[in-house]
């Protein structure tokens, strides 16, 4: 048996290893980096805080402290004119304009020079000519089709720049470009080796030696993070978890007795109807209902007890942290009832109808016992699968009940992490819900040959 | 088919609820074709700014409002009309597509096992090389392409590149390849494994976590959203659909069936899909269900749906810049809860009815 | 089992009737709606950890939210200013009685000391690092410890509020051993590379950057009145106040510590945190939601209870149109799309008439500074219609059309906002209905923050939606309107400007007299209004409740709203 169990558990690393390498590859594609914003703050407003470049050299020394400016990693393939370095140009709205130019040009390094000659003549410009010549650079930067740079080159003489080296430098290179135009270089992917120095490659090794890094938002070591939240709303999941399972079995035996038709005739419809209620009008309903002064004041609103730190009697404390507990519970449970219920009352329907109920039955044992003693052990088994799959989606997926009664849990946490763009800790708790699921598939499988020794073995 | 009739025919007769839910559907669907027809007095995202957060049965500036307005001063009653179009819109084809693909992954999976398919080397080399090609020139260089704003003529290339190499593939490479022995040989292909580990990867990122990461960095929109969740609903069907395959698979007549020489395609579908209908069609109704509730939920969130999207969840959402505004949530929440509702008894009905006849 | 599962519901039922704690009086529950990311007093990033900060930290100036004023905090006055030829010296002297929490002085060797650690490379800093660039180096006095000179490179009428805005670290905590003495501020503005070899510093960067600037409270000790207590992250962060704070000691009412705790608790939703309030679960509540303003004026039992505000705040929402455009660039085009901006509707359906309007980017409220004159563009679809055909616009079955370096094209207009803002998306669906009037098709794209800088950085787009905070004392809208800020990723993303503007801008930096700097301002208000691309609309009122039992609230338009260490108890 527990050969078997390291078996399993030793085959399901891999697939583990896999899902976190691809959220770590895929969560770099989303837009925006972390930090960004408040770095290069935009709401200039009334007044300035730096300049522009004092806040690029900012964030290009926080890009470097955080290990961000390496390549993601061991190797990358792109469309060969697009040269590595795009992502280290500063300005940043220029890296569209550049890529754009690469792309359809195909020649990096021809791209680079007409590039730089725009750039030098800009910053030859005297303040008065700047003023003069903005426009025309902003159309610099935006024209790319060979019809457009011929036009705006054309422009040129007309601007009377005085200083012609830098405007010959930027004909020249213009030329130069439109001569050597190699369209088609796009269609050939180019593979570039990276070496051990990339951003996958320190993270894993960390991971191996137990580090799971820091977080972006701040600093804080990202098992912390992980550790208070799980901390936080463990408590909630295995108690909801219980409560719909045993509401869920008592009312799937209930509704499964000959004498309960009317019985059903009621409860699956109601049933129905509070599974179409989305959770957050459910969450929101019960707070007006049950948490307002205006109509009945029975639980507080938020939170997980403030006064708890306040010290008490170990029942007082309980008291508290039930009635906080309350709401949030009821919430996940009722959201968890209808889907669990019709599912056990299916599966005891579908068993009472065969051979060895009806055997029962004719042995002369009444319905509750039949149930009791016959079917309860095979309506066991789809409900430890149902099982091993709710629990890690309630662990992540009560995002709406943490949000509405503020508790902080891993949902939010995930969600926070996305916007705020902080990886480490959304690969942390991808990584911990998947490593979840996988312990409790190994512990379902444990169950089932407990459960029947038929299926020994029988599954891998 | 004519079964199908009979079989309806007679529940629509003896279910008094099967009659109310089927009816309730039908009416639904026939108002939501006949909707450009109708005298609808407003438009779903006309805004009545003269009237509101009006309440139920006030006038407005054209007609009145029967179920009041929202807080632009959108007709409530209108937009659960044109809601309802919406939900269908969106859900049935998302659960169409799922459905299918869920059928075809978990009925193969059970059906050809971890031993039942055999593929050539030479055959998996080619269709993992298909595969980079398909991501470099069908997915890299049009998305970049698309993000850069160049010309469509460069896209238009890229994919000409990508169907000459394909041809070039299964045309040159695949028979050179097979001539070689090594590559030749075939070997069994894992499918059930394969399978069963995707599904997993796909349900250990739960689905609105999936859902929200994605939805924060792309655009909202109402295609990308019914991508989504076409991409993370086929996983329940495909794993019934495996289930019920391994089921039948052991029954005693569809191996007389095999051992006659019936083909493959036949028999599944034949055999296998008919009694698998029952439990397949449930997890469609519920997954409808929790689609519609998942798509109001996003439009709490405010995330992932376009604010011109008319939608029930829109409305509902409505509710929390004023919570005394009952209407926005009673009535849209009502024909939500009651189209579930008519969808659940009729997948409750129908899978009685089949179970019985079994 | 039966008996089991009932008794366990009632079980649990009794115990949600236990008594609570009694609640003191004198402590503040204050929500956030955000929790601050990081307490950082160098490397902060949201309004919610400055409100925090400023009761664990003082810096050299502050505002005093009673009179809208900047007043002095740790200086002892406002800073004597010099201006030289390309700097401008800010001379200050900390207060003698100033003290740490160890109750050691606080002097200039901390004010050089937190330059350093602002300014220096390896540290985390970057989030506050660009705000003292202008800080050139510090000048001790030797005679006198607490006195310094600032200086600064050039001139600007907003430096005399930042060079008192940062947070003063206390040195004696945070480096003991003294590793950044041989430091010198100067050398730390540019070519940073050889510094990055400093062994000292490196050593100080590694100390420095361990700490944990959120929920450890031994280094969040400054000199303002309050401590950290503790803090349960997401979920609420209490302060204590000092026992024998130096400032109690002051005759100034703008430095105070009165309550006697203060407790911050993290509510995302807004709906709970509103039950919350009314549940009595806390005492502060600012942005509150328009329509449920509203139902609480008009609720007996919650008035009895809480004092409600609505002060005039310095926020307001603007369009922008990309004037860069050719179909924008002429300027009636932009005007006639300014007369087609209802703007009262969106007042109405946003802000439930929470807000004022305005035809310029003073407040209306700064009534020495906002030019009245101003047309303030009611909707007018007549107007709009004359003032594109015009602009050369013909009106044809389906839209206006004007021929474009010899194209037809037609007259659309893209629309992009943040994505999750209501109020943003709420006034540009009123937009797109009034411009279907008058046979403008809008398309509207809502957009995540990082892609929607993206694209008004990259002068991508037609027109957007945004707000901008301001302030009563400083006016430099340079950054804004100036056109060396027009290019690629500069702040000026409308386009707008002239050499005429520039010089006006620049005068307005220049300008000391009060009544001089009206002049300018208001002629920069009636260029911006002629030209249209820059259109603010209204200027937001706060929505604040706050519970009776305090009295010397100081509400104020300034965030955070409210000085939460002045509330006093009433008796």
């Amino acid at each position: 048996m527990l050969q078997y169990i390291l078996k399993r558990f030793l085959l399901s690393l891999p697939a583990l290893w896999l899902l976190v390498t691809l959220v770590f590859l895929l969560s770099r594609l989303l837009t925006g980096t972390p930090g960004a914003e408040q770095i290069l703050q935009e709401n200039g407003g009334y007044y300035s805080k730096g300049s522009a470049a004092g806040r690029e050299q900012a964030y290009k020394s926080y890009l470097e402290r955080t290990g961000q400016n390496l390549p993601l990693f061991y190797f990358s393939v792109k469309a060969s004119p697009e040269p590595d370095t795009l992502h280290l140009v500063y300005p940043e709205s220029h890296r569209a304009f550049l890529k754009k130019l690469y792309w359809q040009y195909g020649n990096a390094q021809l791209v680079n020079q007409y590039y730089a000659s725009i750039r030098s003549l800009e910053h030859a410009l005297s303040p008065t000519q700047e003023s003069e010549a903005r426009l025309y650079f902003d159309i610099l930067y935006r024209t790319t089709s060979p019809e457009s740079i011929n036009l705006a080159i054309a422009q040129l003489p007309q601007l009377n720049f005085g200083n012609t080296t830098h405007t010959n430098e930027l004909r020249a290179a213009a030329a130069l470009l439109l001569e050597n135009q190699q369209a088609f270089a796009y269609l050939v992917p180019f593979w570039r080796w990276h070496g051990s120095n990339n951003q996958y490659h320190i993270w894993f090794t960390n991971v191996l030696q137990g580090n799971l890094g820091v977080s972006l938002r701040d600093g804080r070591p990202v098992s912390t993070i992980l550790y208070g939240a799980v901390a936080n709303t463990w408590w909630h999941i295995l108690i909801s978890i219980v409560l719909a399972f045993a509401i869920s079995f008592k009312l799937g035996m209930l509704l499964v007795m000959p004498q309960s038709i009317k019985l059903r005739k009621v409860v699956l419809p109601t049933l129905f109807i509070i599974d179409s209620i989305p959770l957050f009008l459910l969450a929101l309903l019960l707070l007006v209902l049950l948490a307002t002064p205006s109509f009945l004041q029975l639980f507080p609103v938020y939170g997980m007890g403030y006064y708890i730190a306040a010290g008490g009697t170990w029942l007082q404390r309980l008291s508290i942290y039930a009635q906080y507990m309350a709401l949030p519970v009821v919430c996940l449970v009722l959201g968890n009832i209808p889907y669990l219920t019709s599912l056990i009352y299916r599966s005891f329907s579908e068993e009472s109808k065969k051979d060895y109920a009806r055997t029962a039955k004719a042995k002369g044992m009444s319905p509750r016992q039949v149930i009791r003693t016959q079917l309860l052990r095979n309506t066991l088994l789809p409900a430890i699968t149902v099982l091993s799959e709710t629990l890690p989606a309630l662990v992540a997926g009560a995002v709406i009940v943490e949000t509405i009664f503020a508790i902080p849990g891993m949902g939010r946490l995930m969600v926070e992490a996305v916007l705020a763009r902080d990886y480490p800790v959304i690969i942390a708790v991808v990584m911990l819900v998947a490593a979840f699921r996988a312990v409790s598939y190994l512990l379902a499988d444990v169950c089932y040959s407990l459960a029947d020794p038929r299926i020994k073995h029988a599954a891998s | 088919m004519i079964q199908l009739r009979k079989d309806l025919m007679q529940l629509w007769h003896q279910q008094l609820t099967f009659k109310i839910a089927a009816s309730y559907i039908g009416i639904l669907l026939l108002l939501i074709v006949a909707l450009p027809i109708l005298p609808v007095t407003y438009s779903p995202n006309e805004l009545d700014l003269q009237h509101t957060f009006a309440k139920p049965f006030t006038s407005g500036s054209g007609a009145p409002h029967w179920l009041g307005t929202d807080v632009l001063g959108r007709d409530v009653w209108v937009n659960i009309l044109y809601g309802a179009r919406s939900a269908f819109l969106i859900s049935f084809p998302v659960m169409l597509f799922s459905t299918g693909l869920g059928l075809v992954l978990g009925i193969s999976a059970g059906y050809f096992g971890n031993t039942g398919l055999k593929v050539s080397r030479a055959a998996i080399g080619v269709i993992l090389l298909a595969l980079l090609c398909i991501a470099y020139y069908g997915l890299y260089l049009p998305l970049s392409l698309v993000e850069t704003g160049l010309p469509l003529k460069y896209t238009w290339y890229s994919l000409l590149v990508l169907l000459v190499l394909l041809l070039l593939l299964y045309k040159v490479a695949l028979p050179l390849l097979k001539k070689w022995r090594f590559a030749a040989t075939r070997f069994n292909l894992p499918l059930d494994y394969l399978v069963l580990r995707l599904t997993e990867a796909f349900t250990s990122v739960p689905r609105l976590l999936l859902i929200l990461a994605l939805v924060s960095f792309l655009q909202p929109s109402v295609l990308l959203l019914s991508g989504i969740f076409a991409a993370t609903f086929w996983t329940s069907t495909a794993r019934l659909a495996r289930a019920e395959t391994l089921k039948i698979k052991q029954l005693p007549y569809f191996e007389a069936a095999h051992s006659l020489g019936a083909r493959r395609m036949r028999l599944l579908t034949k055999h296998a899909l008919p009694n698998m209908l029952g439990p397949i069609i449930v997890t469609f109704t519920f997954s409808i269900a929790g689609l519609l509730a998942l798509e109001s939920t996003l439009s709490f969130l405010g995330i992932g749906v376009p604010g011109t999207f008319v939608s029930w969840g829109r409305t509902i959402a409505g509710i929390r810049s004023n919570t005394a505004a009952w209407w926005l949530v009673v009535f849209p929440g009502a024909a939500l809860a009651t189209t579930v509702w008519a969808l659940q008894t009729i997948s409750y009905h129908l899978l009685n009815h089949f179970e019985s006849k079994r | 089992m039966r008996k089991v599962s009932l008794l366990l519901p009632a079980f649990l039922f009794l115990l949600s009737f236990c008594s609570q704690p009694q609640q003191d009086l004198n402590e503040v529950k204050v929500r956030l709606a955000k929790e601050p990311e990081t307490l950082s007093p160098v490397n902060f990033a949201d309004a919610e950890a400055i409100q925090i900060l400023n009761l664990l930290f003082q810096s050299l100036l502050v505002v005093d939210l009673a009179e809208d004023k900047l007043k002095p905090a740790l200086a002892l006055s406002l800073p004597q200013i010099t201006r030289q030829d390309s700097v401008t010296l800010y001379a200050f002297e900390v207060r003698e009685d100033a003290r740490w929490t160890d109750g050691s002085p606080v002097t200039a060797d901390d004010v050089a000391f937190t330059l350093k650690v602002l300014k220096a490379p390896l540290l985390n800093n970057e989030r506050n690092k660009p705000q003292v660039e202008f800080i050139r180096d510090i000048r001790l006095d030797t005679t006198n410890p607490r006195k310094f000179v600032l200086i600064c490179s050039g001139y600007a009428p907003e430096m005399e509020l930042l060079t008192g805005d940062f947070f003063i670290l206390p040195s004696y905590l945070l480096d003991p051993e003294g590793l950044l003495e041989t430091i010198q501020v100067a050398s730390l503005n540019e070519g940073l590379s050889e510094l990055e070899n400093n062994q000292n510093l490196k050593a100080f960067a590694d100390k420095f950057n361990a700490i944990n600037f959120k929920t450890d409270n031994t280094y969040l000790r400054g000199s303002s009145g309050y401590l950290l207590e503790s803090y349960a992250p997401s979920q609420h962060l209490v302060l204590q106040r000092k026992q024998d704070w130096w400032g109690n000691k002051q005759e100034f009412s703008h430095l105070s510590a009165s309550p006697e705790r203060i407790s911050f608790h993290i509510i995302p939703d807004n709906t709970t945190a509103l039950l919350a309030l009314k549940n009595r679960q806390l005492d502060v509540l600012e942005n509150i939601p328009a329509a449920e303003f509203n139902q609480l004026k008009t609720d007996k039992e919650f008035t009895s209870d809480f004092a409600l505000y609505t002060p005039d705040a310095y926020e307001f929402t603007y369009i922008g149109l990309n004037s860069r455009l050719p179909k924008f660039a002429d300027r009636r085009t932009r005007q006639a799309i300014a007369y087609l901006l209802d703007v009262e509707s969106m007042i109405k359906v946003s802000q439930q008439n929470y807000a004022t309007p305005t035809a310029s980017v003073i407040p209306p409220t700064l009534k020495e500074f906002y030019n009245t004159s101003l047309d303030s563009r009611a909707y007018n679809l007549a107007q709009a219609e004359s003032l594109l055909k015009a602009a050369g616009w013909v009106r044809e079955q389906n839209g206006w059309y004007k021929s474009i370096n010899g194209e037809k094209t037609q007259l659309t207009i893209d629309v992009i906002y943040r994505a999750g803002n209501t109020n943003f998306e709420n006034a540009a669906l009123v937009f797109q209905q009034s411009a279907a009037k008058a046979g403008i098709p809008v398309t509207l794209q809502a957009m995540e923050t990082s892609l929607l800088s993206q694209k008004s950085k990259a002068h991508e787009f037609d027109m957007f939606f945004r707000s901008l905070t301001g302030n009563p004392f400083v006016f430099n809208f340079k950054a804004l309107f100036h056109t060396s800020f027009a290019d690629l990723g500069g702040l000026n993303y409308t386009g707008f400007g002239n050499q005429q503007s520039d010089k006006l801008l620049d005068a307005i930096n220049a300008a000391e007299a009060p009544a001089e700097k009206a002049r300018l301002l208001k002629e920069l208000q009636a260029m911006l209004h002629q030209e249209a691309t820059f259109i603010p609309l209204y200027y937001q009122k706060e929505r604040i409740a706050v519970h009776k039992r305090f009295s010397n609230t100081k509400i104020s338009g300034l965030s955070p709203n409210y000085d939460v260490s002045s509330f006093t108890l009433k008796n």
